[in-house]
């Protein structure tokens, strides 16, 4: 170790010239860098950390950006600051207890991870949901999707420093959330679509919400159309952005949104109708581009179509009972509670035991908010998913933001990573 | 039934590659030569009654409690067909002893993470990836977290259907119940 010189600022070394040594500091002292690898730099580009803790990386995201000037040569996402190990938690809980933790991944939209973990239990199950049950899950579901895509609307336009569209969208999500707490009584992690149907029928109030949001929303989505649509700063950012081809969409296997933005036609409510989808008129909306403006226009479109499932779905909703009758599954009712011993030793065995599906593996997908939510089921014939993997449409359609803001300004990432529409629940799990 | 497209097209392009084909609920499920994966793959995605070009994901799925000669590993790839509106399920696998699999990302661009994925909670390598590092735990975590011999919490009670763990050490049975989770 050498002396430190006299007292005072130390000398300057310039990192670029050959005087500088890695490994030590400017006053020769060793640091024990050596032992890192640093990157080979040359004059014109920097690497940049991005996040976690940003505003705009929508939870914790990090990206490592390497920047010539203000353009974008390389992003690598760094994910992972959320992953909570839900799929080891579904191997150690039975199947009902499992529902929780699908809300919590992503949790935006609560209802179609319920969903997706019931449909792929029930197939393992073969049990099919009565008529008012898969039309009440519709119409629930459909409402979540409102309000994700709502959030996402608020939150990509703050990002790009438009702050009226997030109190505007805020508003309006929250009349959402109270039909949420009315048939809940929780606002977000509703755990409300169970294997086999649902937590209960909708009280009676439900109906003059809905009528409520069918009649309001149809307006409120032109007043936010027309703060952004065509909104000059709005289109000068998006437009052209982050472009996507649907070629390198479908290697990348993007879904949802990022998928349809793109040009392509791919909605499994359509593709692969569950849970009695086909039973209803809708359109499928599409991007001409790929880029970052069409995908806004491609949810704004959705709301719409969502709205009108949700009105035909109310029409017609069927009486009678949302809970499958399968003795599998279903507990005994009240009443038989009090006049059976054995409805009432099977009750408490199939609360704290389960149920118990043969053998087998499926895979069962819903579109969520953000695409394709697939859950891959294996079961061995015990009360709990032996494996349970969920294909989260968030990671797939993250995995394709390197290609999608390589040679883009640095200030247009924020722009794309707002696109994609990310939970970073969903991408870490 | 889902799948039975892409079995029908890899029993007849590459008769070598399919080990069995099976269905159930309504899935067809193929069983692949780890060997001809790559290529399997290819022509899955490549041939005009398959463009199979969308990975959906891939995984592993992990059985300590096979016979000994029997693989361990499961490995499960599913691709979907976006022109045909199907999907696809294909099986490699892999022992204990050797747990890679080649690498797809050459032939869906998507593979990239979801194989990294597989490494960090599996511990299955795909072979000739261009950077197989951890992706959601942190770098320099030990172990695979859903293998099932991974202990996902620390040291558990002893109640009285797992009285074993209150023995000496000496005494405790070689698998003790709980012990995997």
């Amino acid at each position: 170790m050498t002396t430190a010189g006299p007292i005072g600022p130390p000398p300057k070394v310039d990192p670029l010239s050959d005087q500088y040594e890695h490994g030590r500091d400017v006053l020769g002292v060793e640091t024990g860098l050596d032992s890192v690898d640093l990157v080979e730099l040359d004059e014109n580009t920097m690497e940049l950390n991005m996040g976690p803790q940003h505003p705009s990386t929508h939870g914790v995201l990090r990206l490592v950006l390497n920047l010539d000037g203000e353009i974008v040569r390389e992003c690598r996402p760094d994910i992972g600051y959320l992953h909570t190990g839900f799929e080891k938690d579904f191997e150690r809980h039975t199947y009902q207890q499992c529902i929780p933790y699908t809300d919590r991944m992503d949790y935006l939209s609560p209802l179609f991870n319920n969903l997706g973990f019931s449909l792929a239990a029930e197939k393992l199950l073969d049990i099919e949901v009565p008529p008012r049950g898969q039309y009440l899950r519709v119409i629930l579901c459909e409402l979540t999707r409102i309000a994700s895509h709502l959030l996402w609307y608020g939150t990509s336009a703050l990002d790009l420093g438009a702050t009226s569209p997030f109190l505007y969208a805020w508003r309006d999500r929250e009349k959402l959330l109270d039909i949420n707490e009315l048939v809940s009584g929780v606002r977000m992690h509703t755990s409300f679509i169970r294997v086999g149907g649902l937590l209960a029928d909708v009280p009676d109030d439900f109906n003059e919400l809905i009528i409520e949001v069918l009649a309001t929303f149809p307006r409120l989505i032109d007043e936010h159309e027309l703060l952004i649509t065509k909104n000059p700063i709005w289109r000068e950012r998006t437009i052209g952005l982050g472009t996507l081809t649907p070629e390198d969409a479908m290697s990348y296997g993007a879904t949802g949104p990022v998928l349809r933005g793109s040009g392509i036609p791919y909605d499994l409510r359509k593709a692969q109708p569950y849970s009695s989808y086909d039973h209803f008129d809708f359109d499928v909306p599409i991007g001409a581009h790929g880029d970052v403006y069409d995908r806004y226009l491609v949810r704004m479109q959705e709301m719409r179509e969502s709205l009108r499932i949700i009105e035909q779905a109310f029409n017609n909703l069927p009486d009678g009972p949302v809970n499958t009758s399968d003795r599998r599954v279903a507990l005994p009712s009240r009443n038989e509670l009090n006049t059976s011993m054995e409805s009432l030793i099977y009750h408490f065995k199939l609360v704290t035991e389960g149920f118990r599906p043969p053998r087998g593996q499926v895979y069962s997908a819903v579109e969520s908010p953000r695409g394709e939510l697939g859950f891959y089921m294996v079961s061995d014939g015990s009360n709990r998913p032996y494996r349970c993997k969920v294909r989260a449409p968030s990671f797939s359609n993250l995995s394709a933001l390197p290609h999608m803001v390589r040679h883009e300004l640095i200030a247009d990432v924020v722009a794309v990573i707002g696109s994609i529409d990310i939970i970073l629940g969903d991408v870490d799990r | 039934m889902i799948g039975r497209r892409a079995a029908d097209l890899l029993q007849r392009e590459l008769p070598g590659a399919v080990l069995r084909s099976a269905d159930a609920y309504g899935e067809q499920t193929v069983w692949i030569s780890r060997e001809r994966l790559v290529e399997a793959c290819t022509l899955l995605r490549d041939h005009e009654e398959g463009r199979y070009t969308v990975p959906q994901f891939v995984t592993a799925v992990d059985w300590p409690d096979r016979e000994p000669e029997e693989p361990r590993f499961d490995v499960v790839y599913q691709l979907r067909s976006l022109h045909y509106n199907d999907w696809c399920r294909l099986i490699v696998q892999v022992t204990e002893d050797d747990p890679t699999v080649p690498t797809l990302e050459r032939v869906f661009a998507g593979m990239d993470w979801l194989e990294r994925e597989m490494w960090d909670l599996l511990g299955v390598k795909a072979e000739g990836h261009h950077d197989l590092q951890r992706l959601l735990m942190p770098v320099d975590w030990d172990g695979h977290p859903l293998r099932k011999d991974y202990v996902s919490f620390g040291e558990p009670v002893a109640f009285t259907h797992n009285i074993e763990w209150a023995l000496p050490e000496a005494e405790r049975p070689p698998i003790l119940p709980g012990e995997s989770r």
